[in-house]
Order: structure tokens, then C-alpha cells, then sequence
């Protein structure tokens, strides 16, 4: 076959196929085409303005790293007169982040970009490893991720700045989602298919502070795929591993179907996007009227970090099982003629969970307010943050946390009413 | 099959009428084979209760479509509504409503049954209802007011005189992937069994899609572009077509239905052409799956563990409400939906960056919508 020359220049010989479109390119077609797009993405949103100074959320991964090379790059080339800088968290685990760590510090010096990294016990006062030698290897996933969604805001709000922007590209998002669907979850899918989400400040020193902490993501279009090879072309030193924890089984089916959409129809990544971006309109009691802001306010506490799902890591297949469970129920007590409507179910919960009759509820929309303590957006007068670390705080001296970390999961319901439920399940299996 | 549920509960009895063993187990309910004929059967009424004898008007027959496919979910849904009707009948001397049954003969473009051998055993196994055949290239001949779709066949300015089978092949033939002929067919055969409905004078087609069938219409739609479209893919009542959809089938699994076929005295098996679960899986590997293809084999896979998770996608996407005032905007040329502000095509959203780029914007003039845009782009 004679070597076919670039779509776009049409004198190189094209030496890509481009992930997204098939198309045919050479290297820095590419390149230039990735770049643009980005650009084209930050301006039609106007995600940034001048002066701003933005945070970058950065993990040494191959989304945050080439999220900052590219924003460097665009940021000299079309003079956005915006200020980057590089925020990393460190959740406090030996050894986990030792090599990512090192690879932002890289990055810091490759982008003369400045770099601060705040560990979980600078912000929760714990660190994940001592979480673990308190409440046990079973029940820290849900500390880590509730700490883990609210960490990029607390530092951000810790170093007065008011723009955090994340490496999610067009995948996630895909998968997010496909992810909802699957999970029942409109209001979530809907909040999570903005680019742009803001959260109230974490600013506990400064309780009147009502300053929003807004969150984009500039990658959101951009095919994790392309973000490898664009990484590759340009050398870019990231840190390269498979995150330690799998994903829940909702998100693992999810990632699953869009790897294979792909592979049937390149450009059904971004088809899933867009019908995601237009189902959004169509949730009952969205807030699109207003723009999108309101509804979005929540998303950006609710994210995942970097796509790795590995809050809900450790329940697999066990995430699935429960949620039938728990609708399973559901269905019977309708069928019982009992009044009963789930509007969401609990993201995931423990075993002990799983027979948990159903909280008989009819309001599809959480009413979200801020959380008395630190001032984090949250359904709950205390959020969920804040009552982990009060279990975590009152038990400082080494003692067995219970019910706590199973029960929170379930924004809705107390802290108690988790045991009686295995009883009832068998009852209607058996 | 059946074995296979025999020997699985074969010690239990059934959970409803405490008598028979039960030969399977339905959502963790141990049934035996009549209370779970019933359960099915249950289920299919519960959701025409529209369509009830005092409502109907002792005048005018009120008369639906039901499209018949041959697969199991339209056989079932026949041959439940057959035995409902007759029951009417006896018990009050007239039924609520009349049935005529279409199947759309798509064998000329895609491999599937021609339907001539099935259609005249079911027509006689249930005497009493309308029958009908079409081809698919008949869809060119009933909207033929509507141009925009006529204007989707590649070449037709030069070829005024293409006939109607010329017309179809010369469309599918033109898409170049097989999730594209899959949807572009499938849009057509939807169209035609529409028009075919009006045509006859029925108030409403009754459309066999099972609760898990429903679920794999979310996502695959979902997956082709078409998310703004699912407020009238999955819920029943008026449709942009101006008539009405219902989904009896929705509270019922697919492998509930397949049990049904399989358990049903006299055997429904020799009016149902299903093909091979191997059949399906052998393509998958191929160029030849199709998005649709996916989220089949994905679904069937997920509601043998987590049916209520399958019936949750559905209960999930029902709820999405279209917004007041869209039936009025411009329809897509080919799938019909209404499309907001009249904004067809795949460019001008923040996905599309093109516009920004040395690449041409190639006009949407063909009035297709998003996802449609994808099956047939413009060229
Ligand atoms: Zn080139
Ligand atoms: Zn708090
Ligand atoms: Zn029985
Ligand atoms: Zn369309």
C-alpha cells in the first residue's frame, strides 16, 4: 500500500490515525488539531478569563500532565493572561504515591509551574494510613473517597484560589454518563455532564465565606486515547499505573460498553457526551433554566477523582448484587400495594446494607445546603466529611468503629438502622 | 430449556397457588407453570386497561396495530391478547378493541425471515384479527408527501423514476457501517409501521418490546447520539407520529417471555422465529456488530443476575420528560423526532470543534437529526 499523506496538510506522510474520526494524519497535525480543539473548547465555554489564577489538579498522570502541558502551551500561545499552578493531594498511604508525587514534582520544574502538594492530615488532620489502623482495612474506602471529593476544593479554598481544573476527558464523562443510567441516577447524570461545576468553599476559618470554588474540566471532549497518544508525541513525563483498586461494578460495566462502542463506532464516545449534555435538559426539576449553575453545584462534590472510580473500589460485583437487592424490595412492597417510590438508591453500600428496607420518600430533588462545620456543600446539616472525621476524632484513642462507615454511604438515612435488614431479605428469598 | 428450570426448583412448590411444583423461579418467586403463564399474562392486561370493553363505544370498533416480528416478544404479546379478547368476547359478547397485525418484510436488506411460512400459521392458530405484509421499500410509497425522506436516497434527482425497491437499496446501500444499516433500517421499518397505522384508521400501535428490550433502546440510543429522543422511545402515550404507543410487554423480562413460549400448551415454538443466542454471539467479533448488538447481549447478560437493575434503566429513562412546546419543532427526515430549535446535524454544541479548525463545515441540509447525522452523514 502507498503511504497516504496527511488529511490536513496534505504533504506529510500521515503517520496517526486519529482515534476520534479515523482520520489520517502526521505527527504534528496531530498535535496542532488536539491543541486547537482544546482551545476551542476553552473559549466557546469561556472557562477562563483573564487574571485568573487556576489551579491545576494534578496526580502525574497522563490526564492532569498533558492538561497542563497543553494549558501551558495555549496559555503563551493565544495569551489567556492566566496564572497556573499545580495542586496535588497526597491521601497519606506509604508508598502508593510516592512515584506520582515525584513525577508532578518533575512537571513542576518541566512547566515552571509552582506546586503544592497538601496531604490528607494537613486537611482532615488524618492520613489515610491512619485511618486504616483505626477503623480497619474494610470500611477506609468510604473515608477515602468522601475525603477524596472534597480534597481539590479544600486545598484550592486553603490557597485562595477559586479555579481547580481537572484532567476528566471525553471517557469518563461517557462512561459517567452510561454509569448513571445504569444506576438509576438522573439527577447525578445530569449534574456531571457540565463542564462547569462549582462547590461553596471549604473555608472553615472564614465561615461567611460563600465564595464559589469553580471546577472545569477543558479535557472533557478529548478522547483518552488521543490524551495517550498526544502524551507520546510530546515526550511528557508522566506516571503511568493502573490504579490500585478496581472499579465498582457500575462503573467497570460502564467503561466495558464504552470500550466497545468505540471499537463499533469511533465517534460514539462523543455521541454518548452529547446525548448526555441534551438528557440533562430533560430531568425533571433540573436547573438548566438557570443556566446550568445551580444544577451543576453539586456535581463537582460528587465526582470521582481522576476517573479511577477507586472510592468505591473494594465492592465489585457485591455493588450490584446489593442495589437488586435493595430494588428487588422495592418492587415487592409495590406489589404489596405498600406506597412506596425509590428516587435514588444508595451508591453503594455495605453488606450489612443490603436488606435495608427502603426509606419510604417521594421528593426526587435533595435539597443542598452547606454543612455546618466547614461550610462544604451538602443534602445533610453536617456533611458526610465532617462526620466521619467526628467518628474517627471522638475514637482518636484506638477503639472499633461500628456502624459509621457502612451507613454513611446512604446520604439519606441515619447513621443507624443497619442491621435489621439481612433478617427481612431472607425472608423473602428463601 | 425447560429442563433446565425442572431440575433447578424441582423440590420447591410453587409460591402462589402452594399446590403444583414450581418449574421455575420468577424475581426469587418459586411459580409453577400455570401461575407463571398467569403472572405473564397478568402483567400484559394490567397495561391495557385503556383499552377496556366499557370504554369502548359500541359504534366504532377502536382498532390498534400490533407489528409482528416473529421474534418472541410479539408472538407472546399476539397470542396473550388473543386470549384476552376471546374472553371479552365471551364474557360480554363484544371485545374493547380489534386487532390488525402488520410484519415488515426487511429480507430484501438485511438477513431475517421472509415471513410467508409464519405468517400463515399464526394467521391460522389466531383467526381473528387483520393480517398484513409489507415490504419495507412500501415505507417510499406511504410517506410519499413527505419528500425529506425521499430525499435521503442518494442519487434520486437523477433517477426520478427509481421504483421503490430501487429507492431502499440504493439508501442502504450507500451507509457504510453495519450499526448505520441497522438504525437507518430499523427508522424506516418504525415509519412505515406508522403510516401503515394511520392508513388503516388505528388509534395507536401497541409495539412488543419487552422490559429488557426497553432498557437496551436506552443505552443503544443513548450511544448513537439520539439522548434528546428518549422521552418518547420508552414512554407510552402520544407519540411526534400523532398517534398513540403503548408497550405491554414493559413489566416483562425477555427471558421471561422466552419461558413463556417454551412452557405455553399447545407450544407457541413453531410460530416464532428467534435466531440462535450462538448466532448472535458469533457476530460479535466481526465488522458486523452493530450498537444495537451490544446492548443486547449486554442486557440479556445483566437481567439473568439483576432484573430490577434492568427495570430500573427503564423506569430510569421514562422519567425523562420532554420539554413543553417541543412537538412543534422541526422533525428529522428520517427518525421523525422532533429536534429543539430545529438544530439538526452534528455540528454547532461543544463537542463539535470543527468550526475552529482548516476542515470544511459541510452543510446539514438534509434536516436529519444528531444522531441520524451519524448514520447517513452529509456528503
Ligand atoms: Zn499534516
Ligand atoms: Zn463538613
Ligand atoms: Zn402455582
Ligand atoms: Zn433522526
Amino acid at each position: 500500500m502507498a503511504p497516504s499523506l496527511c488529511a490536513i496538510c496534505a504533504t506529510n506522510r500521515a503517520l496517526i490515525l486519529r482515534p476520534k474520526d479515523h482520520s489520517k494524519l502526521c505527527k504534528p497535525c496531530f498535535v496542532s488539531v488536539f491543541e486547537t480543539e482544546i482551545h476551542h473548547t476553552i473559549t466557546t465555554n469561556a472557562l477562563f478569563h483573564r487574571g485568573e489564577v487556576i489551579a491545576i489538579g494534578a496526580s502525574g498522570g497522563k490526564d492532569s500532565t498533558v492538561l497542563a502541558s497543553v494549558l501551558k502551551t495555549l496559555n503563551e500561545r493565544y495569551d489567556y493572561g492566566v496564572e497556573l499552578i499545580l495542586l496535588s493531594i497526597d491521601e497519606g498511604i506509604k508508598g502508593y504515591r510516592d512515584d506520582s508525587l515525584e513525577t508532578v514534582k518533575r512537571n513542576a520544574l518541566q512547566y515552571e509551574m509552582p506546586l503544592t502538594i497538601l496531604g490528607y492530615d494537613e486537611l482532615y488532620g488524618w492520613t489515610m494510613d491512619q485511618v486504616v489502623e483505626q477503623v480497619g482495612k474494610k470500611g477506609n474506602c468510604t473515608y477515602c473517597g468522601v475525603f477524596r471529593r472534597q480534597a481539590l476544593d479544600r486545598g484550592a479554598a486553603r490557597l485562595g484560589v477559586k479555579h481547580v481544573v481537572t484532567g476528566h476527558n471525553a471517557d469518563d464523562v461517557a462512561e459517567t454518563v452510561l454509569m448513571n443510567l445504569l444506576r438509576g441516577d438522573l439527577p447525578r447524570l445530569s449534574r456531571t455532564t457540565s463542564i462547569v461545576t462549582s462547590t461553596p468553599s471549604a473555608v472553615s476559618s472564614d465561615p461567611n465565606s460563600h465564595t464559589n470554588i469553580k471546577r472545569s474540566k477543558p479535557l472533557k471532549y478529548a478522547y483518552e486515547k488521543e490524551i495517550v497518544l498526544y502524551a507520546h508525541h510530546k515526550n511528557l513525563d508522566y506516571f503511568s499505573t493502573e490504579c490500585i483498586y478496581s472499579p465498582e461494578a457500575f462503573r467497570g460495566s460502564a467503561r466495558a460498553l464504552i470500550k466497545n462502542l468505540e471499537r463499533v463506532r469511533p465517534s460514539a464516545i462523543l455521541d454518548v457526551v452529547r446525548s448526555g449534555e441534551d438528557m440533562a435538559k430533560l430531568v425533571p426539576g433540573s436547573d438548566e433554566g438557570c443556566g446550568g449553575v445551580c444544577a451543576s453545584a453539586v456535581a463537582a462534590a460528587e465526582e470521582g477523582e481522576g476517573g479511577c472510580g477507586s472510592s468505591n473500589g473494594r465492592t465489585a460485583g457485591g455493588e450490584m448484587a446489593s442495589m437488586e437487592m435493595h430494588l428487588a424490595q422495592n418492587d415487592l412492597a409495590a406489589e404489596n400495594g405498600l406506597e412506596v417510590e425509590i428516587t435514588s438508591v444508595p451508591a453503594k453500600k455495605g453488606k450489612k446494607n443490603k436488606g435495608q428496607p427502603p426509606a419510604p420518600r417521594k421528593t426526587t430533588k435533595q435539597v443542598m445546603g452547606q454543612c455546618k462545620k466547614c461550610g462544604y456543600l451538602s443534602s445533610q446539616d453536617v456533611c458526610k466529611a465532617c462526620v466521619l472525621l467526628e467518628g474517627l476524632n471522638k475514637n482518636r484513642p484506638k477503639h472499633e468503629i461500628g456502624v459509621v462507615d457502612e451507613a454513611q454511604e446512604d446520604s439519606t438515612s441515619g447513621v443507624q438502622g443497619v442491621t435489621n435488614g439481612i433478617n427481612k431479605v431472607n425472608i423473602q428469598v428463601d | 430449556m425447560p429442563g433446565k428450570h425442572l431440575t433447578f426448583v424441582s423440590e420447591k412448590p410453587c409460591r402462589r397457588c402452594k399446590e403444583n411444583l414450581a418449574v421455575l423461579v420468577v424475581r426469587t418467586e418459586p411459580l409453577c407453570r400455570d401461575c407463571f403463564l398467569r403472572y405473564v399474562h397478568t402483567k400484559v392486561i394490567k397495561r391495557m386497561e385503556s383499552f377496556r370493553v366499557r370504554f369502548s363505544d359500541n359504534d366504532q370498533q377502536r382498532k390498534i396495530l400490533l407489528p409482528i416480528s416473529f421474534g418472541v416478544s410479539s408472538v407472546t404479546l399476539l397470542h396473550i391478547l388473543d386470549q384476552h379478547l376471546r374472553t371479552q368476547a365471551e364474557k360480554t359478547r363484544r371485545t374493547g378493541f380489534s386487532l390488525s397485525i402488520l410484519f415488515v418484510d426487511t429480507s430484501s436488506v438485511e438477513k431475517s425471515c421472509s415471513g410467508d411460512t409464519l405468517m400463515a400459521r399464526v394467521q391460522e392458530r389466531y383467526p381473528d384479527h387483520q393480517y398484513a405484509s409489507l415490504p419495507l421499500h412500501d415505507v417510499f410509497r406511504l410517506v410519499d408527501k413527505d419528500t425529506s425522506l425521499l430525499g435521503l436516497v442518494p442519487g434520486l434527482k437523477s433517477n426520478q423514476d427509481l421504483s421503490s425497491p430501487e429507492q431502499l437499496s440504493s439508501l442502504i446501500n450507500s451507509l457504510t457501517s453495519a450499526t448505520a444499516r441497522a438504525d437507518v433500517i430499523h427508522a424506516l421499518k418504525t415509519r412505515l409501521i406508522v403510516e401503515y397505522a394511520k392508513s388503516i384508521r388505528c388509534e395507536g400501535v401497541l409495539w412488543g418490546d419487552s422490559t429488557t428490550n426497553l432498557a437496551q433502546k436506552t443505552l443503544a440510543e443513548t450511544a448513537k447520539g439520539r439522548g434528546f429522543s428518549l422521552p418518547w422511545q420508552v414512554a407510552e402515550g402520544e407519540s411526534p407520529y400523532g398517534i398513540t404507543f403503548n408497550y405491554p410487554l414493559r413489566d416483562v423480562l425477555k427471558k421471561e417471555l422466552v419461558s413463556f413460549v417454551e412452557l405455553s400448551e399447545p407450544s407457541m415454538s413453531p410460530y416464532v422465529h428467534e435466531p440462535s443466542l450462538g448466532a448472535t454471539q458469533a457476530s460479535m467479533s466481526s465488522k458486523n456488530t452493530t450498537i444495537d448488538d451490544l446492548m443486547k447481549q449486554y442486557f440479556e447478560s445483566v437481567e439473568e443476575n439483576f432484573p430490577s437493575i434492568v427495570s430500573n434503566v427503564v423506569r430510569t429513562s421514562s422519567k425523562l420528560a420532554a420539554i413543553p412546546g417541543t412537538s412543534s419543532d422541526p422533525h428529522c427526515s428520517l427518525c421523525y423526532m422532533p429536534v429543539a430549535g430545529g438544530r439538526f446535524g452534528i455540528h454547532g454544541w461543544g463537542g463539535d470543534q470543527e468550526d475552529g479548525l482548516e476542515v470544511p463545515v459541510v452543510g446539514g441540509g438534509k434536516g436529519l437529526c444528531y444522531g441520524c447525522t451519524r448514520s447517513i452523514p452529509s456528503s
